[in-house]
């Protein structure tokens, strides 16, 4: 049993924070909101150049091959500082399920130009009303060496700006994985306005033709289950530095400001539930890096995500609202950072699953493998 | 990171579980049962205690220099979990606090003696910190002793002394210089048998279990009862309190209860006919505990790593504190929920579920978010220690 990142993880997770705590300043992410920029495109640069794009990407395209549980590391970066980047639609949905499943040339042709920051794919993970990527409505039928693919899929990340988005259709097959080019005549998108700034698409096609299937049938199910748990799995590791970040706000927050001739840290009821906040994000940091590690070693790792994700839906919204609550004016004044932090603390609670959906899941998984005494 | 067992655990755990499963023998189950013996120190129990030192268990985690195997704390964690899911009331604090201290300041023939005895579960000591004025405050205790050439005299007043009606010893925390300035610098500790003239016992009936006041009257005893230094105490009291606290919030006696609870609603019946697992509201409350125990497994196998390596913080010891025996509070709430009213039925009646263990916990589980250092200092110490906030006043 080791509780510890090796070396390499933990020079990675400097790198990535020395970065980011760099250039993702409280200025320049206003300076960015401000332009109403998709997200920050040198900072993307700088991250690619400094090879952090790639750390869970083989090295023959370009990557560091240190797996995903380093990749998720970065992801935990990303949320301590709040910045806008793709790094999950592009590195975490998209790139591992390519580089997975892809045949070798789909592989060598996005890969290495994803790894160096030149080119954006994005994943359409969900459909109106439907957050299972195994059972889409959307449907694909074969037309010679194409297909022709219909429906509807919501809230995809970038789609506007991507080259291709990676998405599930059902097929006379059975289940199928495409890449679709956005740019299809038959593809229309619209810009979906979400809690964050992220932006979002409806994406409606209607008969858009693509080539590159990248998997059918069984394996197709693999590729949405394990797509979906690595989301989720990363979304938690993002949550626990965006939740870390919250409560190191609140502290010196509260261990500055004054009222009543003394800080207001120093009221008990003030540093306890400062406090509990820590416990929550010590929960939350362990049964993240359980299910991170579980999915890093390939083994089954259904319920360790769904325990984690559960966990992130709960501290989110504990640790946000104790922020937002322990700041008082200050913390929801967009001059100062905490908004942003609770504004995806939102967002990922409601991603992937919420917890009581997942509750409601897992205790059905519970009495499956409860037998009589 | 690695969150799983190596062989050599998993293999320490099959020996230490085959092991209590024939150390449970039907006499001490049944003798387990007696409400006088909840907690150990009957005929049976000190049968069991001699075996467990013969066989080497006791020493398993002390350092090697004193006699131990220098087993690391996941080791010694993994043995406790197996120890607690076999239901035998292990003397934690005598083996593993009151032991490896005394093992370490042992400086005459008698305490080398207690050593031994403590080694080879012939004794239980039993912990004499607590007074009424002196609770989470412990620096503030009075009880005092008085030197008086090669002795000392022992006079005061201890609270909540459990196990000490059937312990040889008390594990004494006394005021040797009454200098208001030096609270924690003015303790002494004492080891005091039972027997001594002045020693006397009643017992407090509690919400769960049997425990003791403890008096001490113009106690004589030789100075060579009194362990480490002069004046120099408290470091005694405070040394073992990390591996105490993680005992005290081992993840498995409430695994056990919750994989109990839902095997045992998959076979009952709700009056509307279904199967009690298939409720929705009773999954949803499995599905809480579940989550639950995995952090609290997590946040102890990650604090026992931690103490192996020693890289523990002390916030991260606080925080499992804190979260483990709030955790066992809502646990059993929970779990008792799916029981309905049959969860109030006490062991021994008829229609009592799972031997009536979880209405038992429940009424054992209250003095855990107070006990081992209350949680709202473990709060304060997270505040100072992991977030460098500026303490209250």
């Amino acid at each position: 049993m080791d509780f510890s990142y090796s070396e390499e993880q933990q020079d990675v997770q400097k790198l990535a924070q020395q970065i980011l705590t760099d250039k993702a300043s409280n200025e320049r992410l206003q300076q960015l909101e401000a332009q109403g920029a998709i997200y920050d495109i040198e900072l993307w640069q700088l991250l690619a150049e400094a090879g952090l794009l790639g750390v869970a990407i083989e090295e023959q395209y370009g990557g560091m091959d240190f797996g995903y549980e380093t990749l998720c590391l970065v992801v935990e970066e990303m949320g301590r500082s709040a910045a806008p980047l793709p790094l999950i639609p592009l590195m975490v949905s998209t790139a591992l399920s390519l580089q997975q499943f892809a045949d070798e040339d789909i592989k060598k042709e996005y890969l290495p130009k994803m790894v160096s920051g030149n080119c954006l794919l994005t994943t359409a993970m969900i459909e109106p009303g439907n957050e299972n990527m195994a059972k889409p409505q959307t449907s694909a039928e074969r037309q010679g060496d194409s297909w022709l693919i219909t429906g509807t899929k919501y809230c995809v990340p970038y789609a506007d700006n991507a080259e291709r988005i990676l998405l599930s259709a059902q097929t006379k097959e059975g289940l199928a994985i495409f890449l679709v080019n956005p740019q299809n005549p038959n593809v229309k998108m619209k810009r979906q306005y979400v809690t964050v700034t992220e932006a979002q698409y409806e994406v409606v096609l209607n008969g858009a033709e693509t080539e590159q299937l990248i998997v059918l049938g069984e394996k197709a199910i693999t590729l949405t289950s394990l797509c979906q748990q690595r989301v989720a799995a990363a979304y938690c590791a993002m949550a626990v530095g965006l939740c870390d970040k919250m409560m190191r706000l609140t502290a010196s927050y509260t261990s500055e400001r004054e009222q009543f001739g003394r800080a207001i840290a120093t009221f008990q009821a003030v540093g306890h539930r400062v406090a509990d906040c820590y416990i929550d994000i010590d929960c939350l940091r362990l049964v993240t890096q359980q299910a991170v590690s579980q999915l890093d070693s390939a083994s089954d790792a259904t319920e360790p995500v769904m325990t984690a994700k559960i966990w992130a839906g709960d501290v989110l919204h504990r640790v946000s609202q104790a922020s937002q609550h322990l700041h008082g004016g200050i913390g929801v004044d967009r001059d100062y950072p905490l908004f942003r932090y609770s504004l995806w603390a939102k967002q990922i609670e409601l991603s992937c699953g919420s917890s009581a959906e997942l509750l409601s899941e897992l205790g059905a998984r519970i009495a499956v493998h409860s037998e009589p005494m | 990171m690695h969150i799983q067992f190596t062989q050599e655990q998993l293999a320490l755990r099959k020996k230490v579980k085959s092991y209590m499963e024939q150390l449970m023998t039907p006499a001490l189950c049944e003798e387990s049962k007696d409400p006088e013996f909840f907690e150990g120190g009957g005929p049976e129990y000190f049968k069991a205690l001699r075996q467990l030192g013969k066989d080497g268990w006791i020493s398993l985690g002390w350092p090697k220099e004193l006699g131990g195997q220098g087993a690391t704390a996941l080791d010694q964690y993994i043995f406790v979990e197996e120890v607690m899911r076999a239901g035998f009331q292990y003397p934690f604090l005598t083996t593993d606090a009151v032991g490896p201290v005394l093992a370490s300041h042992a400086r005459n023939d008698i305490q080398r003696s207690l050593v031994q005895q403590i080694l080879q579960g012939e004794i239980v000591v039993a912990i004499g910190y607590s007074e009424p004025s002196a609770g989470t405050d412990l620096a503030s205790l009075k009880t005092k002793a008085v030197r008086d050439g090669d002795h000392w005299l022992i006079n005061g007043q201890k609270i909540w002394t459990s196990l000490g009606d059937f312990s040889e010893y008390i594990w004494l925390a006394v005021r040797t210089d009454p200098d208001p300035d030096k609270r924690h610098k003015g303790i002494t500790m004492f080891l005091v048998p039972t027997a001594s003239e002045g020693f006397s016992i009643t017992p407090i009936k509690t919400l769960g279990v049997r425990t003791n006041a403890t008096y001490y009257e113009n106690i004589r005893l030789s100075d060579e009862y009194r362990v480490g230094e002069v004046n120099q105490g408290w470091k005694l009291i405070t040394g073992q309190l990390n591996r105490e606290r993680l005992a005290l919030v081992n993840h498995g006696p409430i695994e056990l209860l919750y994989d109990d609870v839902r095997h045992w609603a998959a076979q009952t019946r709700h009056a509307n006919g279904k199967t009690l697992i298939d409720l929705p509201w009773v999954r949803s409350n499995l599905a809480k505990v579940k989550i639950g125990l995995e952090a609290l497994k997590l946040i102890c196998l990650r604090q026992a790593w931690a103490m192996s390596q020693d890289t523990l913080q002390m916030a991260d010891a606080s925080a499992a504190k804190v979260y483990g025996t709030e955790f066992f509070v809502e646990a059993y709430r929970l779990l008792m929920e799916i029981m309905g009213q049959a969860g109030t039925l006490q062991e021994g009646s008829p229609g009592a579920v799972l031997q009536g263990r979880l209405e038992h916990r429940y009424r054992c589980g209250s003095i855990l978010t107070f006990g081992g250092g209350t949680n709202e200092i473990q709060k304060e110490i997270i505040a100072g220690a992991g977030l460098w906030m500026p303490r209250s006043r």
